[in-house]
């Protein structure tokens, strides 16, 4: 793909302005009605989804005019998705699509971020998005039991992604997913320090390569353990196995769960039993890469059929985010003893993202912090005492706001929870 | 190349900070395909009042938008973008009024009056426009349009003055828009060029209608496909179809005066079928099904009862006028899934840009309010002129189709007619604009309304020479000619 590919829908652009909010329908009122964290941050048009495709446009048509203020449009933004999902409620164009390709055109002509240089850096070097990752990647496991996927044959591979494994807050994830698995009786294994990089965040920043590269990695190391399906932990690695890795036809037959998908799986099949009562009330975030950007990818090709519709021959199937990962991480909390769970305003498809996306959490933390500390006050005005994610990345980013804030929200991952449960 | 000198930039910064004005060249695609000397961003009416100031004192030409859409931007002009001027500042149930900044968006202040059984007035263009936009819309029947509905208004004169209209200008209350204290309604319209009021819009009070719906409509499922888990208990959406535009008119006129309609809007078939359909190919066949399945022209019509009795009444009433005019209610909008998305869509507003700009990209239209057995017949002429562009394929078929309401169940109302097309298309962009050219000046030479979008030279003096008034009024009102376009409502 390229950006030349995306004229016609970025000529599609009305300015309308709905990329901005969540669907017109969901508006609940003068509170939690924006959807892009980019556009409420920083207010200029350039900033949201209409405002980037109608640069991305003209510059097509009259060269790449660089600028540090395009580029600090360009790399703001955490590439969440809301804007697309937004605008195709009523449009039938591709609003991420491009400016995904916008950034990549500005990773190809030079004009990179140098935060992402030392992400990307780290990556080419030690195989992590985590800059100052030490250690061994599976040292996480040491102690557990756990199988060597690229040493034995296993059923089910767990991809325990960057931040999870080298993170030593967030090494606990790991460690519950293991023990859940575990109880479950799950031939399973991981692939530890020969783990790397699903390269779902190089693509979001514009280094197509550098993703590519990851994923080759990665679908052989899958090959070879003999995996029929891989568990996610991240939505990260989720989107990128189960979208991205099909979108550039490296995914072949390959099962692709996220950890919330299949724990509900192993509930309905008896294989789990959540018993212990955990008191707590709790509201949900969508990831992004979980939710409306997990939706599968659909290969179509295809011309538009001249005239007066925009309409294509085949018809052009759009994914619009409505076939996310939503219901499974919900019906897992909700199976929880206990639990007394609350929906947020934003949420599903139209879900306000965390802010760590999109190399933001690098190249702008205070951006990133401004984001989450929005969605926390959004899970605060639930009542509820904690806000729950399927996303380690979301949970790092929801502590840091909350540490600068000071608030009492409570931050977990549902395997935190499911394993309490247990 | 840099319009403002760096001294000049500086003073516009001093009053709303570096982070609110910019002038980088790279970002001024993402507004219009124009060059801004500066696009800035102000946070209230101060900083509104010292920026005009500013531009009355370098000599420099503004323009204040909302959420988009359109408009006229000269090279060099001082783009001031209202986005921070966001707060709903009062609703007042009592009074039944609310006061809002440009940037509050219908839908959200829609939501907040519901969950008080309120609503007001929102306009066509969609409920992702500003709440302060004046026009027509979905609800006239109910909530009536234009002018009736803006109530005190408190704006910023090309000058650098602060007017406050109506009852604000002899108190803080926002109740009235023609006093105690100065009208100036006729000055404050905003909408129809020449007539466009130059200045900025700070705050405007917007009058509240009644509202005998759900706090909040039980919208479920995913984007693109919403529906209602079920239809309020005293509501009810149908489409019917007539076999004549003298009979569904019949119909329409009768139906105003029996109030018995929350709303009644003239959607055709092209327009209901865009509503309900989530793509391009799904909206076309459902076009050619609905097209099947309609006698002739038609509307779409929303019962909403304040008491079971009540809304048993007006459902009988609504009856017996469409059985009298022969009209035949669609079976596909009987379909609850169906019913209840259009119901709330069309209270919303939340589906204008699947009618105008899904289709091929772009639209142009001609709107008129007016008599509207009038404006009908001269929209008849005008759906049959743009058959030879649907032959051509410059233009989306809708049947040559028109569309349109009456107003506060009387006989004056809305008529609209739209060519959608795809932009990048030059030849159907100039065929649409001859279309409209045309028409609008049929309209006057026939006799059936003078439309302001045509010749002034011609349309004026037929109208009194209002152009020439307007122009003395605008050059005393803006003398440094800074603010030449207007348009501060949108």
């Amino acid at each position: 793909m390229s950006l030349e590919q995306y004229a016609g829908d970025m000529a599609m652009c009305c300015r309308c302005s709905a990329c901005k909010f969540i669907p017109m329908q969901k508006v609940k009122g003068a509170e939690f009605s924006y959807a892009c964290p980019s556009i409420s941050r920083y207010n200029f048009h350039a900033y949201s989804g209409g405002g980037r495709v109608n640069i991305g446009s003209e510059m097509l048509k009259s060269g790449m005019k660089y600028t540090d203020k395009l580029l600090h449009v360009v790399y703001n933004c955490q590439m969440c998705g809301a804007c697309d999902t937004s605008c195709k409620y009523a449009m039938d164009m591709e609003v991420l699509e491009p400016i995904n390709e916008f950034r990549i055109r500005c990773v190809e002509d030079g004009k990179t971020n140098p935060a992402l240089v030392k992400v990307i850096a780290s990556l080419r070097k030690k195989g992590t998005m985590l800059t100052d990752a030490t250690g061994k990647r599976g040292a996480w496991a040491e102690g557990l039991g756990l199988k060597d996927a690229t040493k034995e044959k296993v059923d089910v591979l767990y991809h325990v992604g960057c931040l999870t494994s080298y993170d030593k807050n967030m090494q606990k994830l790991a460690r519950a997913t293991a023990k859940i698995l575990q109880k479950a009786g799950i031939n399973f294994g991981i692939a530890g320090d020969a783990e790397t990089c699903c390269g779902g965040r190089a693509y979001q920043m514009g280094y197509k390569d550098d993703f590519l590269a990851q994923a080759k990695k990665n679908m052989a190391m899958v090959k070879k353990a003999g995996a029929k399906t891989v568990v996610t932990g991240c939505a990260d690695g989720y989107q990128a196995f189960k979208v991205l890795y099909d979108k550039f036809n490296l995914k072949g037959n390959l099962e692709v769960l996220h950890i919330s998908e299949y724990i509900e799986r192993l509930i309905k099949a008896g294989k789990l039993k959540l018993k212990k009562k955990v008191d707590l009330s709790v509201t949900y975030h969508d990831p992004c890469r979980l939710g409306r950007l997990g939706e599968p990818w659909i290969h179509w090709s295809g011309k538009k059929i001249p005239g007066d519709r925009f309409v294509f021959d085949p018809p052009k199937p759009y994914r619009r985010g409505a076939k996310g990962v939503y219901e499974p991480p919900r019906d897992v909390l909700k199976s929880i003893p206990g639990i007394k769970f609350t929906e947020m305003t934003r949420i599903k498809e139209y879900s306000w993202c965390c802010g760590a996306g999109g190399g933001v959490s690098e190249s702008n933390p205070g951006f990133a912090k401004w984001t989450a500390q929005k969605r926390i006050d959004e899970a605060v005005s639930t009542g509820a005492e904690a806000i729950v994610t399927a996303c380690p990345w979301c949970e790092k980013t929801f502590n840091e706001a909350i540490k600068e804030s000071g608030s009492a929200m409570k931050v977990y991952d549902i395997v935190e929870l499911v394993e309490k449960a247990i | 190349m840099a319009f403002l000198s760096k001294e000049v930039y500086k003073e516009f910064e001093d009053v709303v900070g570096e982070e609110n004005i910019c002038d980088d060249p790279a970002i001024m695609p993402a507004y219009y395909k124009t060059e801004f000397a500066a696009v800035i961003l102000p946070g209230n009416t101060a900083e509104v009042q010292a920026l005009v100031k500013l531009c009355n004192k370098h000599k420099l030409k503004f323009r204040p938008i909302c959420t988009g859409w359109s408009g006229m931007f000269p090279k060099g002009i001082i783009l001031f973008d209202l986005r921070r001027m966001n707060h709903i500042i009062e609703i007042n149930e009592k009074n039944m009024y609310a006061v809002v900044e440009p940037y509050v968006i219908s839908s959200e202040l829609q939501a907040e009056l519901m969950k008080r059984g309120l609503n007001f007035c929102i306009k066509g263009a969609g409920t992702n426009c500003s709440a302060m936009l004046r026009g027509h819309g979905h609800m006239d029947q109910t909530t009536s349009g234009d002018d009736r509905n803006h109530l005190a208004i408190e704006w910023v004169t090309p000058e650098g003055d602060i007017v406050r209209s109506g009852a604000l200008g002899s108190s803080d209350d926002w109740f009235c828009g023609d006093g105690p204290g100065p009208s100036l309604r006729a000055i404050l319209t905003s909408a129809v060029p020449p007539g466009v009021t130059p200045g900025v819009f700070t705050k405007a009070s917007v009058k509240l209608y009644h509202w005998p719906g759900p706090a909040r409509f039980p919208v479920v499922g995913h984007s693109p496909k919403y529906v209602l888990s079920e239809i309020p208990a005293n509501m009810m959406a149908r489409y019917y179809s007539f076999p004549s535009v003298e009979k569904m008119w019949q119909a329409e006129l009768k139906l105003g005066e029996a109030e018995v309609c929350y709303e009644l809007m003239g959607f055709n078939a092209a327009m209901v079928a865009a509503n309900i359909t989530t793509c391009n190919e799904e909206d076309e066949a459902m076009f050619n099904r609905l097209n099947k399945e309609v006698q002739g022209p038609g509307f779409f019509v929303i019962i909403a009862g304040n008491s079971a009795e009540d809304f048993a009444w007006k459902k009988k009433v609504l009856q017996k006028i469409v059985a009298d005019a022969d009209g035949k209610s669609l079976k596909t909008v009987e379909n609850p899934e169906i019913e209840g998305i259009l119901m709330c869509q069309c209270t919303r507003i939340s589906a204008s840009i699947r009618e105008t700009f899904r289709p091929g990209g772009a639209f142009n239209s001609i709107p008129i309010m007016g008599q509207r057995d009038l404006t009908i017949k001269w929209a008849i002429g005008a759906g049959e002129a743009k058959k030879p562009l649907i032959k051509k394929g410059y233009i989306v078929d809708d049947g040559g189709a028109f569309f349109g309401w009456g107003v506060e169940q009387g006989h004056l109302g809305k008529t609209e007619i739209f060519c959608k097309f795809d932009p990048r298309n030059e030849e159907a962009k100039k065929a649409v604009e001859k279309w409209q050219q045309e028409q609008t000046r049929r309209a006057f030479t026939e006799r059936y309304f003078a439309s302001t979008m045509g010749p002034q030279n011609e349309i004026g003096p037929a109208l009194s020479n209002y152009h020439i008034w307007w122009s003395k009024l605008v050059k005393a009102l803006d003398p440094n000619g800074v603010s030449p376009e207007g348009g501060s409502l949108v």
